[in-house]
């Protein structure tokens, strides 16, 4: 070996790990920061994100043995829109601790931490030994999209899990010469596909890459996966639609079939671009690299599949988060090519080739800076705002690199990740003793205040607008309990019910008072004197 | 009795053919040439697919929607990456 690579290489490894383990410790810095985040969530007992009181009347319909796919033409006019088993995970909990968003959001937490994890193994196994594999899985968790929405009492991050286990499962299948062993992996796959699409509708596109990776290894393999599949996942689906008379097909089908905006996918490819970039790019580069010259791995076929997911953002009640499976499949593609071309650098001490040895770390590093998000007035993270100049600008003291300065962001990302303070607390109790003081019924757009002033929960607003808009919803009874002011409360954040209610609400109730938490106003109304109406 | 034997033996050999030829096209890994015509045929269906919207569903207005273009220009791709499969010949896919 020529003498100036005995010197230039070791000096250049060492410059390598020593960025490595700075970009190390920058990710996991934001594994701290997404720790806070989640335990300032946990101890929150009130609506955080849209849908969370929504995702928690699942659970206690469960929990009491109860569908949640109902006819929302008859009073309490509630029905789910989502599969069952995230709530059905949460049903022990329900039983033991009843109404709280705490363990809800905890599976999330856990979930995220899983996922990550299943992300470094599969880079360790599937690139090599090194720091790449805890890496990836901390780049997971920096995402300001996994950040934002992993400590949610929402499926989505429950999904995410179960469709990167699976697919890490999966990914060595055709290697394994034990028949047996083989069977196994086989099966765990499958059902680990099956529980991420009972999770949440959208993993279907995972499963279509499972079976096209496994049809592309052998086709023999794709056909039994993909019928194995259709006969469990179908047979699964066509018990709840007879069991529930209609309505599971009804509410989670039919009436997720909404408006698509091609302006709004758009907006968040970019930004999912724009944030996520120094990863996308190598793991696209990888891609192309198993197309043309490698085998394809798992992980290429499922970013692609991610990817069209991420394009169906556009729907109406999507969002960002409809991102968050191709982030999954852009951490292990980057990871596992970077490791593979550092196995190559290191073997070959190719001199011209030695600037990738820098540049993999380089591109770690930069991706740290992409993703900023950090809160700005909580210890310990005010002194880290401070030293940098960071200014918040989101709610609460927070900041996030996928808004601008003045706090915009592109239509359908997330309005969250700030930190719930005292008052917010106050807010939310404030809210709760002003619905327990009410006679009857309350309408709320949000459902954490009815259920923990111990009254039913009325109506989920986007389930009814979704079923309008898709010509599957009248409202007669609801819009008759409007005319007759039969809810002593009203409760608006957002105003997602169908624009008849919404007029109704309008011609029938007059606005009382605002009350303003995380960063939300919560607009309430009472019913008009007769004579004002 | 004899012509029904004659055709059973021959449908017996006719499947034992049929197996031979394709148990190892469907227990061998795709070739990147056979990824290739599977992505041409598939983004060719799309594409005719997606353009017969407008002729098919006559109550829509006329003209490619946003939507429409972004489906097509999809289905464009993955022919444009099936073609260019094809001349990569039997390597493992």
């Amino acid at each position: 070996m020529p003498a100036e690579r005995q010197i230039f290489f070791p000096f250049l490894f060492r410059m390598h790990k020593a960025l490595m383990w700075a970009a190390l410790l920058l990710l996991a810095g934001y594994l701290l920061v997404f720790l806070f985040y989640a335990a300032n969530l946990i101890q929150f007992p009130f609506d955080y994100d849209q849908g969370e009181g929504f995702e928690l009347v699942d659970t206690l319909l469960f929990s009491q043995g109860r569908w949640p796919w109902q006819n929302v033409e008859a009073y309490p006019f509630y029905s789910s829109n989502y599969p069952p088993l995230f709530h059905l995970l949460a049903v022990p909990f329900a039983w033991l601790f009843g109404p709280s968003y705490a363990y809800g959001r905890l599976l999330g937490t856990l979930a995220t931490l899983i996922a990550a994890g299943a992300i470094a193994i599969a880079v360790r196994r599937d690139g090599g030994p090194g720091l790449l594999a805890p890496v990836s899985g901390l780049a997971f968790i920096a995402s300001n999209t996994i950040y934002h929405i992993g400590p949610l009492n929402r499926q989505h991050m429950s999904m995410v899990m179960f469709e990167t286990l699976a697919l890490v499962v999966l990914a060595n299948l055709g290697s394994i010469r034990d028949s047996r062993q083989r069977r196994k992996v086989f099966w765990t796959g499958l059902v680990l596909i099956l529980a991420a699409g009972y999770t949440k509708q959208l993993a279907l596109a995972t499963a279509l890459a499972a079976m096209v990776f496994l049809f592309i290894q052998r086709p023999l393999r794709g056909l039994q996966f993909a019928a194995a599949i259709a006969l469990i996942g179908g047979g699964i689906f066509l018990m709840l639609t007879f069991a529930t008379e209609g309505q599971w097909w009804l509410q989670t089908i039919s009436a997720n079939v909404n408006r698509y905006d091609p302006q709004q996918a758009l907006g968040l490819l970019q930004q999912w671009f724009e944030l996520h970039g120094f990863l996308v790019v190598p793991a696209l580069l990888y891609l192309l690299y198993e197309l043309y010259v490698d085998r394809l791995s798992i992980y290429s076929v499922w970013l692609v599949s991610a990817l069209v997911i991420g394009l169906l953002s556009g729907k109406w009640g999507a969002g960002d988060s409809y991102f968050s499976t191709a982030i999954a499949a852009t951490c292990i593609l980057a990871g596992v090519g970077s490791s593979r071309l550092l196995a190559w650098l290191s073997e070959r001490r190719n001199l011209r080739a030695a600037p990738g040895l820098l540049l993999i770390p380089l591109l770690y590093l930069g991706y740290s800076k992409s993703v900023l998000h950090l809160p700005t007035h909580s210890p310990p993270f005010d002194s880290i705002a401070a030293l940098l100049e960071i200014r918040p600008n989101a709610p609460n003291g927070f900041y996030d690199s996928a808004r601008s300065r003045a706090g915009d962001f592109p239509p359908g990302y997330a309005d969250i990740g700030h930190l719930t303070s005292s008052e917010d607390l106050r807010a939310g109790e404030e809210l709760v003793a002003i619905v327990r003081a009410v006679d009857g019924p309350v309408l709320s757009e949000d459902g954490s205040f009815a259920l923990l002033a111990g009254k039913d929960e009325d109506t989920n607003p986007t389930q009814l607008l979704n079923l309008a808009n898709n010509g599957l919803y009248r409202g007669d009874a609801l819009l008759q309990m409007l005319r007759e002011q039969a809810f002593g409360l009203i409760i608006l954040r957002a105003g997602f019910f169908p624009g008849t209610v919404l007029q109704a609400i309008d011609e029938n109730y007059g606005p009382d008072q605002v009350i303003s938490m995380n960063g939300f106003d919560y607009r309430l109304y009472r019913p008009r004197p007769a004579q004002a109406k | 009795m004899a012509v029904g034997e004659n055709t059973r033996r021959i449908l017996l050999q006719g499947q034992g053919l049929l197996r031979a030829i394709l148990r190892p096209m469907w227990e061998r890994p795709l070739s990147k040439r056979q990824l290739g015509l599977l992505l041409v045929l598939a983004g060719s269906a799309g594409f005719i697919a997606v353009l017969a919207i407008d002729i098919l569903d006559a109550g829509r207005e006329g003209g490619l929607g946003p939507a429409q273009s972004l489906a097509l220009g999809g289905t464009l791709l993955i022919l444009l990456v099936g073609l260019s499969l094809l001349p990569l010949g039997d390597r493992p896919a």
